[in-house]
């Protein structure tokens, strides 16, 4: 039964395992599914096991149950598209009617579904994309609906079910909005970021540890034993450096401003310095990049065991980062093109890693970060990139 | 369906307010006998689930704090050796020394198998504890059994527990977790819902104040960049606060600065926020 429904599932890359679907049927089997609404609420909770995946479960679920479209990505995204142009249509018809070149009174006698709908039909009919430009949708551009554009919808929020029907539920599709991966918030990070503490052992055992100490004495029928531990230091360094220069950063500053709060709140020994693009033979300690200068070749007096953790989006002209002068400001020019420079402080600390903020799927076409990575061990800035870093900054 | 079941049937509780899926999915996961696992953001209830179950199925609720330094162990049992020493050297109990079972004291999840009616188990937080700990429990709740090593005794449950897990974690738990837990995700109530909820906590509010309030509650909840967006939590402690206000105009509520911002948004920097935000509105 619904084996159909099980590939379908697994086809639009759910991990529905055959365990839980063979679970799904003892709960058949039990008599404690009686409608299409409990099998909806049952197949969902046994067989979806992240509300990631819940938005996509819905879809296929109306498509199996009532012949809705399959979900492809290309008909989501015109959906979003003739949504944001109704939501927009809403808050400033004339404006709407004007840049698509219609009647505004015509427009004003549908209903929002047939708005939609006609929406739907005029994205369709546009072949040819149009990116950038004012007057027509596309992706970019001042254009105000189309992808890049402003959505006002905000999170939108699920809630009683009431008496509707299972396939409307699923049609509602309540669960779009946890789909897409939620910004990084300081919590997050620091549960990232957490494991990065690095408690060792240090000095003489001079520390009574009572618990120890009670067990084993209990242990050898009261016969006292006593047991001594090192005193637990903290001792991680670390050194953050942070790329704030420059429009090519600016999309990331709330991201990247997280990390830097949580970093400040959590490490001892931090030191935070601030660069533009690439690293040169001075790192500042201030964020203008003005007063402090730290020349790296000092660096080489700090402890090697520091964790050096390099934010930045690595992406710059090749002769920023090669040319023996290639930095953009006339008095950081030194002889030594900023490669070097890299390598000088990935020789000095063995333990780096290079945070990029940019998407991984995009970092094969920038000529830059395929040769910084080729110096600094690269991980995305989101969460599982973080905990990747950590990982690996960890490593013995 | 026997009248013994239906009366095993969950339908909500006096102090909690239930949407019809949660608990379709609560009773399915009762009789596939399988943990629920709940996720949301906080404030959703999912606490105040398995407190509101027990408090239906006239179950004892057994609950499991998790901490982030927890061994399985300790969730399991403990064999309190400092007593039996005592016991041995001054011989004042009724407890026998030479028997370590008489020393051997259960923790949460083992009260919840060795109790004498079915218990409802409340694990709360699991996302605190390493994947380990995570992976072992889920066995032993598998199983339904744990070994005592000090005496070479299985303990099996005598009723199985009902099992609810909750988590705060966006980030997921590991695959051999999921694969033994029904999952459900709390959304956050909307306003319909927590009208509901409103009128469960303050059964004789004024029309005014609930309509202002919640209008006024769900509009700073839109508010961009908060990190710690308020909860039903807060709103509950907000309206205490509103209501215990003689001076407070019901009227004003939506308008200008909302008094005692300081109860929905705790972290300063999203206060400051809520209250630039609000300024932005008299504008």
């Amino acid at each position: 039964m619904f084996i159909d429904f099980f590939y379908k599932l697994r086809d639009v890359g759910l991990q529905v395992s055959p365990t839980a679907f063979l679970t799904l049927h003892r709960a058949l089997s039990m008599g404690l599914v009686g409608s299409l609404e409990d099998f909806y609420t049952a197949s969902r909770s046994i067989l979806v096991k992240s509300e990631r995946y819940f938005d996509l479960f819905d879809q296929v679920f109306a498509h199996h149950f009532q012949g809705a479209d399959m979900p492809d990505p290309k008909g989501i995204e015109l959906d979003e598209l003739a949504r944001s142009m109704l939501e927009f249509w809403l808050q400033r018809p004339q404006e709407l009617s004007r840049l698509l070149g219609m009647d505004e009174q015509a427009l004003k006698k549908l209903t929002p579904e047939q708005l939609l709908e006609y929406f739907k039909e005029r994205l369709k009919e546009q072949t040819e994309e149009h990116h950038g430009g004012g007057k027509w949708i596309g992706t970019g551009g001042y254009s105000p609906v189309g992808h890049s554009g402003y959505h006002p919808g905000g999170m939108r929020v699920g809630g009683v079910s009431g008496n509707k029907s299972a396939v409307k539920v699923a049609l509602e599709r309540r669960y779009r909005d946890y789909s897409q991966d939620g910004p990084l918030t300081q919590a997050l990070v620091g549960e990232a970021l957490k494991r990065l503490r690095h408690m060792a052992p240090a000095g003489p055992k001079d520390r009574l540890n009572i618990e120890k100490t009670i067990y084993q004495t209990t242990q050898n029928a009261g016969e006292i034993e006593l047991v001594f531990d090192r005193d637990l230091k903290d001792k991680l360094k670390v050194i953050l450096a942070i790329d704030n220069g420059g429009w090519s950063m600016d999309p990331f500053i709330p991201v990247v401003q997280t990390v830097f709060d949580y970093a400040r709140a959590q490490f001892k020994d931090l030191k935070i310095f601030f660069f533009h693009n690439t690293i040169y033979d001075t790192l500042w300690g201030d964020p203008a990049r003005y007063r402090k200068a730290q020349r790296i070749a000092g660096f080489a007096r700090l402890d090697p065991e520091t964790r050096l953790v390099i934010v930045g989006d690595a992406s710059m002209a090749p002769y920023e980062l090669m040319a023996t002068d290639g930095s953009i400001y006339a008095e950081e020019r030194s002889g030594r093109p900023s490669i070097e420079c890299l390598m000088f402080l990935a020789q000095t600390f063995p333990r780096n890693v290079w945070l990029n903020p940019k998407p991984a799927e995009t970092w094969g076409y920038t000529r830059t970060i395929a040769a910084i990575r080729q110096i600094f061990p690269m991980f995305e800035l989101t969460i599982e990139g973080l905990e990747q870093a950590v990982s690996h900054l960890m490593q013995k | 369906m026997s009248n013994q079941e239906t009366s095993n049937r969950f339908t909500g509780a006096s102090r909690y307010v239930l949407d019809d899926e949660l608990a379709k999915i609560v009773n399915i996961s009762m009789a596939l006998e399988m943990p629920l696992l709940l996720k949301g953001e906080p404030g959703t209830g999912k606490t105040m689930l398995a407190h509101a179950i027990a408090e239906t199925l006239g179950m004892p609720l057994i609950v499991l704090n998790v901490k982030s330094s927890m061994k399985l162990v300790e969730a399991l049992y403990q064999y309190d050796t400092l007593t039996r020493l005592n016991d041995s050297r001054f011989g004042d109990s009724k407890r026998d020394v030479s028997r370590i079972e008489d020393y051997i004291r259960m923790g949460k999840i083992g009260q919840a198998f060795t109790a004498a009616a079915r218990t409802v188990l409340l694990i709360d937080e699991i996302d605190k504890a390493d994947t380990d700990f995570q992976d072992d429990m889920l066995d032993v709740l598998d199983q339904m059994e744990f070994d005592i090593i000090e005496i070479d005794k299985t303990v099996s449950a005598r009723h199985r527990p009902v099992i609810i897990i909750t988590s705060n974690a966006k980030k997921d738990l590991s695959d051999p977790f999921l694969g033994r837990c029904n999952f459900h995700h709390i959304a956050f109530p909307d306003p319909d819902m927590m009208r509901r909820i409103l009128r469960v906590h303050f059964p004789s509010l004024d029309k005014d104040l609930l309509e202002n309030s919640i209008a006024a509650f769900y509009r700073m909840r839109q508010i961009d960049g908060v990190e710690k967006r308020p909860a039903t939590r807060e709103l509950i402690n907000w309206i205490r606060a509103l209501k215990a206000d003689p001076d407070c105009k019901t009227a004003q509520i939506g308008k200008g600065e909302p008094p005692y911002l300081g109860i929905l948004f705790k972290k300063s920097q999203d206060y400051q926020r809520a209250r630039e935000a609000a300024a932005r509105r008299r504008l």
